[in-house]
């Protein structure tokens, strides 16, 4: 019953992951590019979150809405200040301009919030429902819900629609997606716009359970990035699996040792992984780029 | 740089207050750690998140072994650069071979590691309140006051790590660096060991951040968590691009500056780093050379630039024993189940020219990239010079004679076409200025010596070509493989080229050349192997291949004949 009840608490915080780990793989595919702001991002989300709440004194899913498209607009303000200016350099560039934009929202939103933890109003309810003796918060519930609608409503753009083609093209082959028309910068910030609000929804999800400080983003980017390379490097669904391998590994350990023991296995794994597995548990999904 | 030093020293002796001369102290402290940095990301390109751990690591060993145990400088200083360097030889085996930014992810996650265990064991480490009472560094018997003293000190050790790191960033490390840094793949057939070099330069850059966190501590007398965290990377990262990255004097410049920006925004407290951010962002965005870059060009443009001082073209000398060429059996490599090359024996004796040919995709060019070790064969035999080679990696390859060209010339981009070719010696001179001595009688004796003092930037298509052409000769290797050498050549051209591949096998080379250019190659080759599929079709003397049934049904697909080859 005890690991029934862990893996319940394990999915909902892989699923939250799991959006964090999307945004960041969305991003990796359709520019090569390395976002190492993904986690900080998600920090903003959070914060914006629990800045709206008290202006917008409704549920969390109704907040979302207005999460998500403040961040699509963050994500393309990101995208033409440190992404297009360096699409021609080195891709160490890119590293460097997205650690320093993590830095300024890091420390940006120290300034404007303070350093305390802060919570973002719950999806729908507060409420915790005994189903067959397991505790399971609504917010649990709900996390799941939305990751999983947005995650689904994502492929189905991706797999389904012109823009969706588009998108895959760029991500496949900018110059001939270039050479049929399809207009690359366009699609490009659209992808930083939608990384970017994935990356919003992440912060809605998980401000409410686990609070958000203005430092949570290093944590984050680290997990994002631990499930990208676990699942595959460019891989959807690894990334997906990735986080909920995580998830549970983390939940899991930190029930027998402590929360920062378990950090510090997920590190040690993560290192053994690179060094042994350097392709990802299931295999390496993006082909290296010339 | 003499000018700024004695401004530096005036500002120190008459203006600064103990506070100002305790940011310059740190801003010190900060230049030591980053000319580390400099080394292993700015020439080296391995963008390590580890620095501030090391430097972390190097304050921790001082304060527990100072405060803890009573241990003076002189065992404290040298432990605090031993330590680091220890975590970071087998964690850089480990993680150095992966790609930039895995490496940039595992050494982060280092980083947090650390971190976890400075709060999480506070037996040794104080826990988060760290230790108080660290004693001052102690210079033969002197304890080095706060204040002036310690400025000195620190920044005399400053002056000696920035003169080490910059005879090391100007000599045969600092340009193997760049070059493995700008083509790993290339950097490879030159010779050059691209894991032992990111190892050296990860071991060095761990040295300076330790020497670097344990002046801090003697500074600041307390060691906490805090000098583990985020903030102590990022403001190292930031001084080495801001100050510009892969050089020293950026170090110093980049750390005087960005240590004294929050002292002009103190209205912003711990926000300072949001200066950093926007900082970092301008600089590589706007002038991605950092401050020295832009210094520098404004001097060029102001005293025009200097031609530099070049050593005499001098001959390399030939290797000790010539070597029986290359014999290779039976080489089989499959992609994903698509063989690519099927059971490819060949035989390249000294002094003669060999063609491989070929339709599109038929493996021409994963064959020499199986015998330059860019590849590893799944089957098959190769002896160099008489001696088992197989799955030898590209840079013992290269070492152990064999050189290559690239399809597409493969030069560093901003490079000198000096330094470039040069770039090819560094791996067997003892310093660069005879590799440069060298590289001259290459690039002379391919008609091209005027280039010496160019760009490789802007070359045309022809010179190129030459210059990566007396890249490859300069080693004086026993067998050449050269990757369609002819492409985009005029009739001119190819014929000076004939003329000098002719004297080089005179002189006992063996060449592999692959070509589609059959016009130039079969007049040049004693013998011609045909690939069709991964597999040898034809195996004969050049003038057989144009009449070959084998042959022109590969290129066709039919037994007509063919007009590649028979034009």
């Amino acid at each position: 019953m005890a690991a029934l009840q862990l893996l319940v608490n394990g999915v909902a915080l892989g699923a939250a992951y799991a959006l964090v780990a999307l945004g960041f793989v969305l991003v990796l595919n359709a520019t090569s590019a390395v976002n190492f702001a993904q986690g900080d991002l998600v920090m903003a989300g959070g914060l914006l979150a629990a800045a709206l709440a008290p202006l917008i004194p409704l549920p969390g899913i109704v907040l979302l809405p207005v999460v998500l498209v403040l961040m699509a607009a963050l994500g393309l303000l990101l995208a033409l200040a440190a992404y297009l200016p360096l699409r021609r350099r080195p891709p160490v560039s890119v590293f460097i301009s997205t650690i320093a934009v993590g830095i300024i929202l890091q420390n940006g939103a120290a300034i404007l919030f303070g350093p305390e933890p802060r919570a973002a109003p719950p999806l729908f309810g507060d409420d915790t429902l005994h189903i067959a003796g397991l505790a399971v918060p609504e917010q649990s519930l709900a996390i799941v819900a939305v990751a999983a609608l947005l995650i689904g409503a994502q492929q189905w753009v991706f797999a389904r629609t012109q823009l969706g083609r588009r998108l895959r093209a760029t991500a496949q082959d900018p110059e001939m997606a270039r050479a049929c028309g399809v207009p690359v910068t366009a699609m490009i910030l659209v992808t930083f716009a939608i990384g970017t609000a994935c990356a919003g929804a992440a912060g809605l999800l998980l401000a409410n359970r686990y609070f958000v400080t203005p430092t949570s983003g290093g944590d984050l980017i680290l997990k994002a990035y631990i499930a990208v390379t676990v699942g595959g490097w460019g891989s959807v669904p690894g990334a997906v699996a990735g986080a909920l391998l995580i998830a549970l590994f983390e939940v899991g350990v930190s029930s027998v040792l402590s929360y920062p023991m378990a950090l510090g296995a997920l590190y040690l794994t993560l290192l053994a992984v690179l060094v042994l597995r350097p392709q990802g548990l299931f295999g390496e999904a993006v082909r290296r780029r010339g | 740089m003499g000018v700024g030093a004695l401004a530096l020293l005036a500002y120190a002796l008459a203006f600064a207050s103990p506070y100002g001369l305790r940011v310059l102290t740190v801003a010190g402290v900060y230049a030591l750690a980053t000319f580390g940095f400099q080394i292993v990301f700015g020439l080296g390109g391995a963008l390590s998140l580890a620095q501030g751990a090391f430097f972390g690591v190097g304050a921790y060993v001082t304060g527990i072994l100072g405060s803890r145990y009573g241990l003076g400088f002189e065992a404290t200083f040298p432990l605090s650069m031993l330590v680091p360097l220890l975590l970071a030889l087998p964690v850089g085996l480990a993680v150095l071979r992966l790609d930039s930014h895995y490496f940039a992810l595992a050494t982060l996650g280092i980083a947090q590691v650390l971190h976890l265990l400075a709060v999480n064991l506070p037996e040794l480490t104080g826990g988060s309140n760290g230790l108080a009472g660290v004693p001052a560094a102690v210079l033969f018997g002197w304890a080095v006051p706060r204040g002036l003293p310690m400025a000195g000190l620190v920044w005399g050790l400053v002056a000696l790590g920035g003169l080490i790191g910059w005879r090391l960033a100007r000599g045969r490390l600092g340009r193997s660096l760049t070059m493995l840094r700008d083509d790993p793949l290339a950097a490879a057939t030159l010779g050059l060991d691209v894991g032992r070099l990111r190892l050296a330069a990860f071991g060095i850059s761990a040295l300076f951040a330790g020497a670097a966190g344990a002046l801090a501590v003697h500074t600041q007398r307390v060691v906490s968590p805090e000098v583990l965290e985020f903030p102590v990377m990022i403001s190292i990262l930031t001084v080495a691009i801001v100050g510009g990255r892969g050089r020293m004097a950026g170090a110093v410049v980049g750390a005087v500056l960005l240590l004294h920006l929050p002292e002009w925004f103190r209205f912003l407290e711990r926000g300072y780093l949001v200066v950093y951010g926007a900082a970092l962002l301008a600089t590589v965005v706007l002038a991605p050379e950092g401050l020295t870059g832009l210094l520098d060009r404004i001097a060029a443009r102001l005293a025009g630039r200097r031609p530099r001082a070049m050593a005499d073209a001098k001959e390399p000398p030939l290797p000790p024993i010539r070597s029986e060429g290359l014999t290779v059996e039976g080489l089989r490599k499959s992609f994903g189940g698509v063989r690519a090359v099927d059971g490819v024996s060949l035989d390249l004796r000294p002094g003669t020219v060999t063609g491989l040919i070929g339709p599109n995709g038929s493996g021409k060019s994963t064959v020499v990239n199986l015998l330059s070790g860019l590849e590893r064969s799944d089957a098959g035999r190769v002896l160099l010079g008489g001696r088992e080679v197989t799955g030898a990696r590209a840079d013992r390859l290269a070492r152990a004679g064999l050189a290559r060209s690239f399809q597409a010339a493969a030069l560093p981009q901003g490079a000198g076409v000096l330094e470039a070719v040069a770039a090819a010696r560094l791996a067997f001179d003892p310093d660069t200025a005879t590799a440069e001595a060298h590289a001259r009688w290459a690039l002379d004796r391919l008609g091209v010596g005027h280039l010496a003092g160019q760009s490789c930037d802007g070359l045309p298509a022809a010179l190129r070509r030459r210059v990566e052409l007396a890249r490859a000769l300069l080693r004086r290797p026993a067998v050449l493989l050269l990757d369609e050498p002819a492409a985009g050549l005029t009739d001119g051209e190819k014929a000076e080229l004939a003329a000098l591949l002719r004297e080089l096998a005179g002189e006992g080379m063996a060449i592999l050349l692959v070509e589609h250019d059959m016009g130039f190659l079969l007049p040049l080759a004693g013998r011609v192997l045909c690939l069709d599929r991964g597999r040898v079709i034809y195996d004969g003397p050049a003038d057989g291949v144009r009449h070959d049934v084998a042959v022109s049904a590969a290129y066709l697909g039919s037994s007509r004949s063919n007009p590649a080859v028979s034009a």
